[in-house]
């Protein structure tokens, strides 16, 4: 009797464990993650994800955002405007970035894809996190210069904006640091790693460098990969790479972020993964064709108290070097990243 | 047997954590303190805009704008044992007097004898990201081109200023141990302060403005614009760290 009170009893809170453990499930279940590959010859990303985890309506609203022109002050400039996919995020065919009311800035568009990698933002590296990132071009006069208080007042009154925030995280509360988790969100997944590169390193069947990308890859690793680290194609460092300074610009580089002499002219290494596809070239966009970039590595080198000992002989490279850079370096186009139909703009009505 | 002792135990287990598993986490009663703050020039009441001040270099000037960080508060029991306060940050903006009354929660009954604060935001939250809250960057108290907190800013106007608009603007921030403008700020209780369950007991304090120009004296001609970490920033704020006082506490 006392057994089968036991059994009975053990039943009945299984029963009320099991409705409990449902409805908690019920209560707890959020938009729909949003799975992120990542690279299997990649480290692990910096950015921490557990504060902000991918979901399908995260992304989908930091995508329509990205695109938004509304986001500037006078809605003519977006994201997207400046960080063109065909560009690799970049912004083809300009020098210098612009921005609302025909204002430029002194630094080049820094292409956009496998952020989630990086430890800190911007040429100079003064913005410290992903998600702050954002903050920068949205506000500064020279891009998009918007009054951040008016832009979440603008967005709370778009019964759009309202629908798509309430999907993403829950309630139709615009904030901005939902905004910002947003857009991370959207850029976290511009990874690229698909390039013909990843291709032969993975051992894909069928997939080979031809010998003159061998070659090109041999020169690579000879003379640019100390910086230019593989898989990402640059060591995230600050370098002078003795590019002449430029007075009209005063560009002191992250000198100005860290107050510290020896950073004078120093600027982040960028990536060269997708570069044919994103001249111009250097933090000033001072070169429109690689062979220009090739050309001053080789002689172009003005030695400054701060240039980096790697440079400071100029890396000389032959006609027959600089053609089989050229060809390696095709290979780093990832096709399959600056035509993902994910990532490609969307209309704003 | 042994099934029928497994089968209890795991009879048992279920009921507890059916139990337990709805139950509120801390049941006891949340006790609150309130901090006042009154803003100060000198003796009188701070007065934006209008009045016109005089600083220790004697150059005369007006403030506009009167702003900075509070956080990570904690306070000393009369045994002399410290009780930290969960995280709270408040940014205490003269214009908007709403922000000058602050409820501390999460207080424990008990009598204490001082009490500790950063002015400021600590090197962790700048460095982990958009906040949300007082720390939400859109109040224009964030760096955006060299990422961190303005932990305290005044600006206002001054004849000296050798500008067109002469505007001069201290916007105080830095969380990096080179440039860091981080102070804590101790003040002794002019009485033991209790935090009973029945009521909220209230701390008066003032901030005096006239500290930011002293004692390393502060002239608009050598410090017209702060606007990134640094010297002039940690000279600043080595004097601003002594501009609380507390006028009173009502138990």
């Amino acid at each position: 009797m006392n057994q089968r009170a036991l059994y009975i009893i053990g039943t009945f809170c299984l029963l009320l464990a099991l409705v409990q453990a449902g409805t908690k499930k019920r209560i707890t279940k959020g938009p729909e993650p949003f799975l992120l590959q990542l690279p299997a010859h990649f480290p692990r990303p910096v950015y921490d994800f557990t504060r902000n985890p991918l979901t399908k309506p995260g992304v989908a609203l930091g995508r329509f955002m990205f695109y938004d022109y509304r986001l500037s002050q006078d809605s003519t400039v977006s994201c997207g405007f400046c960080h063109q996919q065909f560009a690799a995020f970049g912004h083809f065919d300009h020098a210098l970035a612009h921005g609302v009311a025909g204002q430029q800035g002194i630094r080049s568009v820094p292409v956009l894809f496998n952020m989630i990698w990086q430890k800190a933002f911007m040429w100079d590296g003064g913005v410290n996190h992903l998600e702050l990132q954002a903050l920068t071009p949205l506000t500064d006069h020279n891009e998009m210069a918007v009054d951040l208080k008016e832009l979440m007042q603008k967005m709370q009154a778009d019964p759009q904006y309202r629908k798509m925030f309430k999907a993403a995280f829950g309630t139709e509360e615009i904030t901005s640091e939902r905004m910002f988790k947003a857009f991370t969100q959207f850029v976290a997944t511009m990874v690229s790693a698909g390039s013909k590169y990843d291709s032969v390193m993975l051992k894909i069947p069928g997939v080979a460098f031809t010998a003159e990308e061998n070659a090109g890859y041999t020169v690579f690793r000879d003379k640019c990969a100390a910086c230019h680290k593989e898989p990402l194609f640059t060591d995230l460092t600050y370098r002078s790479n003795g590019l002449p300074y430029l007075p009209a610009l005063n560009d002191v580089g992250r000198m100005k972020i860290t107050g510290n002499t020896d950073d004078n002219l120093h600027f982040k290494v960028p990536s060269l993964r997708n570069i044919l596809k994103s001249a111009p070239y250097m933090h000033d966009g001072r070169f429109f064709d690689i062979f220009q970039v090739f050309d001053f590595y080789d002689h172009g080198v003005k030695v400054t108290p701060t240039t980096d000992p790697l440079v400071k002989q100029g890396i000389k490279l032959s006609g027959q070097e600089k053609r089989q850079l050229y060809f390696f370096l095709n290979t780093l186009t990832d096709h399959t990243f600056i035509n993902n139909a994910a990532l490609s703009e969307v209309r704003i009505e | 047997m042994i099934l029928r002792i497994f089968a209890s135990y795991a009879c048992w287990f279920l009921v507890i954590t059916t139990l337990f598993a709805g139950a509120p986490a801390g049941s006891g009663p949340v006790l609150s303190l309130q901090l006042s703050f009154t803003h100060l020039m000198g003796q009188q009441p701070l007065v934006r805009n209008q009045a016109t001040y005089t600083n220790a270099s004697g150059e005369t000037f007006t403030i506009s704008r009167f702003r900075y960080f509070l956080s990570n508060f904690s306070l000393e029991t009369s045994d002399g044992s410290v009780v930290t306060l969960p995280p709270a940050y408040f940014l205490v903006d003269d214009a908007i007097d709403s922000s000058k009354n602050i409820r501390l929660d999460s207080i424990p009954a008990g009598t204490y004898k001082s009490i500790r604060f950063l002015i400021g935001v600590d090197s962790i939250r700048n460095v982990s990201g958009v906040q949300s809250g007082a720390l939400a960057v859109e109040t224009g108290m964030f760096w955006t081109w060299n990422s961190g907190y303005i932990m305290a800013q005044i600006e206002g106007h001054s004849p000296a200023v050798n500008t067109p608009m002469q505007e001069f603007l201290f916007h105080c921030g830095g969380y990096k141990s080179k440039d860091g403008v981080l102070k804590y700020v101790t003040l002794p209780l002019p009485e033991p302060l209790t935090v009973p369950a029945e009521r909220q007991p209230q701390i008066n304090l003032t901030a005096n403005v006239e500290k930011w120009f002293l004692p390393d004296t502060v002239s608009f001609k050598k410090i017209t614009v702060i606007m990134a970490p640094g010297v002039k920033a940690r000279q600043v704020a080595g004097n601003y760290q002594h501009m609380f006082n507390i006028t009173g506490i009502s138990n």
